[in-house]
């Protein structure tokens, strides 16, 4: 039990104290940041959000959001204010409208399509395949019987 | 299958496989704005050289280049020369403002990069990158034109150079300055 507890004891020292910091000083205004900075493209990295990127464009987005929030704008305001200056580009996911309902719906149709044409091919290949014609057993011959009779005793 | 759905399947794939190779490496420069024709957001901010305060509000009426730059830039340094020209050309409009926004720099850096290369107009400074948000700034240079409605007209990502320089003197500032010649004054 002591050990137990030892170990416990040990574990939690060893996890960084500023790892628990980070948590609990993130306020509402950080997490709020965090969700739409998470939403919004880095213009100039493309791949990364603007949360993750450390590109001083995205930076100042950060900060552009956060002034934002503390002058009562919500969510939905700040998304739409990037969205009025960078269009469709500037969010990671795109709005399902348009031609942007093909980026959504064309991997779903694509499987559809593929998987029937899959489906034609293998009962095609299926019906096309000559069984072979079924054969009796062949006999055992003495030698062989007599080798499985030898095994069976021994 | 028949030859005909194999067609269709090959030529859908390959349209596919263009629409991703150009999200992957196409040109961001390439991404149509969506401020054309909308209403030029106003900044306030100092000047580069005099620390003076400058807003585009001061020059309602009139048809103003804003020209995004950095003494970091490779580009801005390629344009300068014709960005000089371009003011060079219109300067004696009165109807003609151009101005130079100084964009994630130091003012000292910018400062020296005015002093080296020359400058014959006035440079605002981005001090938050506040000003490059509201115009939708990928990087530098940038060059936006707005009419005298304040509207923006035309946007520009990259050096304006040969063509460009030709394209945005001939067939976008010329032609905005003959649309209305009586100055507004605010």
């Amino acid at each position: 039990m002591r050990l137990r507890f030892t170990l416990c004891l040990v574990l939690l020292l060893a996890i960084p104290v500023p790892l628990f910091a980070a948590v609990q000083d993130e306020t509402d205004v950080d997490i709020q940041v965090r969700e739409i900075a998470k939403t919004l493209r880095c213009t100039v990295c493309q791949t990364e959000n603007i949360w993750e990127s450390g590109a001083p464009l995205a930076q100042q987005m950060r900060g552009v959001i956060r002034d934002r929030i503390a002058l009562g704008h919500s969510t939905e305001e700040i998304r739409a204010y990037f969205l009025s200056r960078y269009g469709d580009y500037i969010l990671m996911e795109p709005p399902k409208h348009g031609v942007n309902w093909l980026i959504w719906v064309a991997p779903f149709l694509l499987l559809l399509v593929g998987g029937f044409f899959l489906y034609k091919e293998v009962t095609h290949w299926v019906r096309d395949t000559p069984t072979p014609p079924s054969q009796p057993e062949p006999p055992l011959d003495d030698q062989a019987r007599k080798r499985i009779e030898r095994e069976l005793e021994s | 299958m028949s030859k005909g759905w194999q067609l269709t399947l090959v030529l859908i794939l390959l349209g596919l496989f263009a629409l991703f190779y150009q999200g992957l490496w196409g040109d961001p420069r390439h991404i149509p704005t969506v401020l054309i024709g909308t209403e030029a957001p106003n900044f306030e901010g100092p000047d580069v050289e005099t620390g003076q305060s400058i807003s585009l509000a001061q020059f309602k009426g009139k048809v103003v280049l804003l020209n995004f730059w950095a003494s970091w830039c490779y580009e801005c340094k390629v344009e300068h020369e014709s960005i000089l020209q371009l003011h060079q050309h219109f300067k004696d409009n009165p109807d003609f403002v151009m101005l130079g926004v100084n964009y994630q720099d130091k003012l000292p850096d910018a400062q020296q990069y005015l002093q080296q290369y020359g400058t014959t107009f006035s440079h605002v400074r981005d001090l938050k990158g506040q000003l490059a948000i509201d115009y939708g700034v990928y990087g530098v240079p940038e060059t936006f034109v707005i009419d005298q409605q304040g509207k923006i007209r035309h946007k520009w990502v990259g050096p304006i150079t040969g063509e460009v320089y030709n394209n945005i003197t001939q067939k976008v500032i010329a032609p905005l300055l003959k649309a209305q010649p009586a100055t507004t004054k605010s």
